[in-house]
């Protein structure tokens, strides 16, 4: 077991945004959660790596580090490529004086080398285009060796190319360090080409539960409605 | 049928009040923010968790960068007190006591508050927007999740530098003040330099200036602390950046002043 959530529920001003939803993920497997907008699919990774408090429930994890790429890679804009995937190294309490420069220096080309962005470590963000940043932000959230990474939409404002990129490099960090991950998404092609198995959020509610080829299926309304994008069936969109 | 829950509603002083007590509940809320973030702050420094390179970075930013603007204040501050007491002040036969009243105004609060409502235009609006948009770009969400203590990491290098060099900042622009209140009153009043320097150095005691270095460490941490905690809680988007500043630069402005009052009390009461 590398992650696993138990009757979870978390609570915005008295409404349930998150309303007791239990799943879990194993080492070396690819969660999808996806949803429309609004499902809590977001709020259910801010949960499990801490940014917010849950209610009520249980999130177990394996001992280790829990990573997270951000939506819009979050990458720090005063510090170049190096320092940013370098920061957990040189800042962490436990880990600032584990390392000497060189060996961070070694550590930052090895993850560069691993997101295919090899010879950019003196850039800064501005400088790399929104699919670099991403693979740097990668980078950045592999340097600790996590055992779970969580994904907030990886392929959010990326061309088709860039997106087929991260596609891979998520399934290929998947190998390479076998974590558990767990990728929020409502892009059809992240979901089947990353993902292990799927699960369906609506109201904060898990509705679907399977693998990308039964969501592919339609069997019920639930995954007809998402997969063919239908205004009609059980989940209504909020105005 | 109107019920009178409804009627309540509706009514013009239903509404101030619950504006009222929003406006309350906001100000408690923003002062407990600060009490809490400015005692984890100080439970680093005391623990020596302090980066020297940011440290460096930051104080560069507040007491050299802001120089220019807050020299010009301050000064011109002077410019302005002294064109219009010289004068006066000669004509009575007081032209001996310019230079005395000159040094005690701004040692003792010109100095220190124009530096500070300066510092805060410049510096503490820029605390609060940096912070803000590395809020709402979830860049701050990113150091916590990397297990980096955000607030270790963005307060306490930018709260320290602030009572650092803001005491710095002040006596360099104290010093100008009063050199300029000089150049004033001779151009104004035609009052000598030496009339003026003889009487500038009766007022001031050893206490002026370790209560205007202290006021001015204060200041310094104050604006920092309050900019930051403004630009750390921000939320929604560019909205909030802007929301976040325009609260950093009120509420430093009325610590300053708080701040101001507290030490008038406790020192000169």
């Amino acid at each position: 077991m590398s992650i696993e959530v138990r009757n979870l529920i978390k609570k915005f001003d008295d409404r349930a945004v998150i309303n007791d939803i239990s799943f879990k993920v194993n080492d070396g497997e690819i969660l999808a959660i996806v949803g429309f907008s609004g499902s809590g699919k977001s709020t259910v990774l801010k949960l499990i790596c801490g940014l917010i408090p849950f209610d009520s429930g249980d999130i177990l994890t394996s001992e280790g580090d829990i990573a997270m790429v951000f939506q819009y890679s979050a990458l720090f804009d005063s510090l170049n490529v190096a320092d940013n995937i370098s920061f957990a190294l040189q800042e962490r309490k436990d880990l600032r004086k584990k390392y000497k420069p060189e060996q961070i220096k070694k550590i930052v080309s090895e993850k560069l080398e691993l997101v295919g962005l090899k010879g950019i470590e003196n850039k800064f963000p501005s400088e790399l285009s929104g699919g670099m940043q991403k693979r740097v932000s990668f980078a950045r959230a592999i340097v600790t060796n996590p055992n779970t990474i969580l994904y907030d939409e990886p392929t959010a404002g990326l061309d088709p190319m860039s997106s087929t990129l991260i596609e891979d490099y998520i399934v290929s960090l998947k190998r390479e360090i076998n974590a558990a991950s767990i990728v929020v998404t409502h892009q059809m092609s992240t979901i089947t080409r990353t993902a292990d198995r799927v699960i369906m959020l609506y109201d904060g509610k898990i509705v679907f539960e399977g693998t990308p080829t039964e969501l592919l299926k339609q069997e019920t309304p639930y995954t007809k409605q998402f997969v063919t994008a239908s205004l009609e069936g059980p989940m209504k969109m909020q105005a | 049928m109107i019920t009178l829950q409804k009627y309540l509603r509706q009514s013009a002083t239903y509404k101030v009040f619950s504006h009222f007590l929003v406006v309350f509940a906001d100000f408690l809320d923003t002062l407990g923010k600060i009490a809490q973030i400015g005692f984890h702050v100080l439970k680093c420094i005391l623990k020596g968790e302090i980066e020297g390179k940011e440290l460096l970075a930051q104080c560069d930013r507040f007491g050299v960068s802001s120089l220019p603007i807050t020299l010009s204040i301050v000064g011109m501050t002077s410019i302005i007190v002294a064109s219009q007491v010289a004068h006066e002040m000669v004509k009575q036969g007081g032209g001996n006591f310019v230079g005395l009243l000159m040094t005690i105004l701004i040692v003792r609060e010109v100095g220190a508050i124009m530096s500070g409502f300066a510092i805060t235009s410049m510096i503490g609006s820029s605390l609060a927007s940096e912070l803000a948009t590395m809020r709402v770009t979830e860049q701050v969400d990113a150091i916590d999740v990397l297990g980096v203590d955000s607030i270790r990491y963005l307060f306490v290098p930018r709260v320290l530098s602030g009572a650092i060099m803001m005491p710095f900042v002040v006596i360099l622009a104290s010093v100008v003040g009063v050199l300029l209140g000089a150049v004033t009153s001779d151009m104004f009043a035609g009052l000598t330099y030496r009339a003026y320097f003889d009487s500038a150095w009766l007022g001031l005691y050893m206490k002026d200036l370790c209560v205007c270095l202290l006021k001015a460490a204060t200041f310094g941490a104050t604006i920092s602390l309050i900019s930051c905690t403004c630009g750390y809680f921000a939320s929604g988007g560019a909205k909030g950046v802007g929301i976040a500043t325009t609260k950093a630069v009120v509420w430093s402005f009325i610590a300053i002043v708080v701040w101001d009052m507290i030490f008038a009390v406790l020192f000169f009461f």
